[in-house]
C-alpha cells in the first residue's frame, strides 16, 4: 500500500481508538463540555485526514483549508447545540 | 492572462465535489436539527441513546476507514496501470461495505426485536432517518465500487472512490453525534 495512504489509515485507526477511550469513560456532568469537545475534535481530525489523504486535498491547499475551516465551524455549532441544555 | 482557476486545483471531477458538498450539507443539517431537538429533552435523548449498539457502530467505523484506504489505494494502482490489483482493492472495499451493512442490519433487527421503532421517541426518528439514509448511500457506494471495478477507466475509479470517501466522511460526523455525545 502507498505509504501516505497506509499512514492515513493507521492515524484513522488510532483516532477511532481514541474516540472509544473517551466514550468508555463515564464522565461526570461537570466534564460534559470537555468530553463533548474531545469527541468532536477527534471527529474533525478524522474528517481532515479523509479529505487530505483519501480524497486528495493534500495537493489542493486552498480547498483543504476551506473544508477544514468549514468543518471546524460546523463542529463548533454542534458543540454549542450539545451544550445548550447545560446553559438553560 | 492565465485561464487557471482555483477549481482546477481540485482533484477529480468538479461534479463529484458538488455532490460531496451537497451531501455534507444535507447530513449536516440533519445532525444540527437532531441536536437542536435534543435541547428540549436531553435526559430522554440520553436514555434512548443508551439502547444503541455502540460497539457495533465503533466496529463499523474501523470497517469504513479500512474500506476507504482500499479504495484510495485502488486509484493509485489504477493510475500505475496495475489494473488487476486495483480491481481486487475495489472489490475488497465493496465487501467491507457489505460488512458495514450486515452490522447495521443486525443493529436494526435488534431494535425491532426490542419493540423500538422510528416513532418510539424523537431520538429514534432522527436515528433511523440519518443512519438509514447513510446506509442507503453505503449500499449505493458498494454498487458504484463494483461498477468501477468492471468499467475501470482511471476517471471512473477516481469518481467511484471519491463517492466512497464521501460516505466515509459523513459517517465520521454522524457516528459521534448520534452514538457518542450523551
Amino acid at each position: 500500500m502507498a505509504r501516505d495512504i497506509l499512514r492515513a489509515w493507521l492515524r484513522l485507526l488510532a483516532l477511532s481508538l481514541g474516540t472509544t477511550m473517551v466514550t468508555l469513560w463515564d464522565w461526570p456532568v461537570a466534564l460534559t463540555a470537555p468530553a463533548g469537545a474531545a469527541i468532536l475534535l477527534l471527529a474533525w481530525a478524522k474528517a481532515r485526514i479523509i479529505l487530505a489523504r483519501y480524497l486528495g486535498l493534500a495537493s489542493a491547499p486552498f480547498w483543504r483549508r476551506g473544508f477544514e475551516i468549514a468543518l471546524a465551524g460546523f463542529a463548533l455549532l454542534l458543540l454549542g447545540l450539545y451544550l445548550a441544555p447545560e446553559m438553560v | 492572462m492565465s485561464d487557471a482557476s482555483v477549481f482546477d486545483e481540485l482533484p477529480g471531477d468538479l461534479m463529484i465535489w458538488v455532490l460531496i458538498v451537497s451531501e455534507l450539507l444535507v447530513f449536516g443539517a440533519g445532525l444540527a436539527a437532531f441536536l437542536a431537538v435534543r435541547i428540549a429533552d436531553p435526559a430522554g435523548f440520553a436514555a434512548a441513546q443508551d439502547a444503541l449498539y455502540r460497539t457495533g457502530a465503533g466496529l463499523n467505523t474501523l470497517v469504513l476507514v479500512t474500506s476507504g484506504a482500499l479504495a484510495a489505494w485502488a486509484l493509485r494502482l489504477r493510475e500505475a496501470e496495475r489494473r488487476g490489483r486495483a480491481r481486487l482493492c475495489l472489490v475488497g472495499a465493496a465487501l467491507l461495505g457489505l460488512v458495514f451493512l450486515a452490522v447495521k442490519s443486525a443493529e436494526y433487527a435488534g431494535k425491532a426485536g426490542e419493540g423500538i421503532g422510528w416513532d418510539t421517541h424523537p431520538f429514534f426518528t432522527f436515528y433511523y432517518l440519518l443512519t438509514g439514509f447513510h446506509a442507503a448511500h453505503v449500499a449505493a457506494g458498494v454498487a458504484v465500487l463494483l461498477l468501477v471495478a468492471w468499467k475501470d477507466a482511471p476517471r471512473n475509479v477516481e469518481a467511484g472512490a471519491a463517492f466512497w470517501h464521501m460516505v466515509d466522511l459523513v459517517w465520521m460526523l454522524l457516528f459521534p453525534v448520534i452514538y457518542l455525545l450523551r
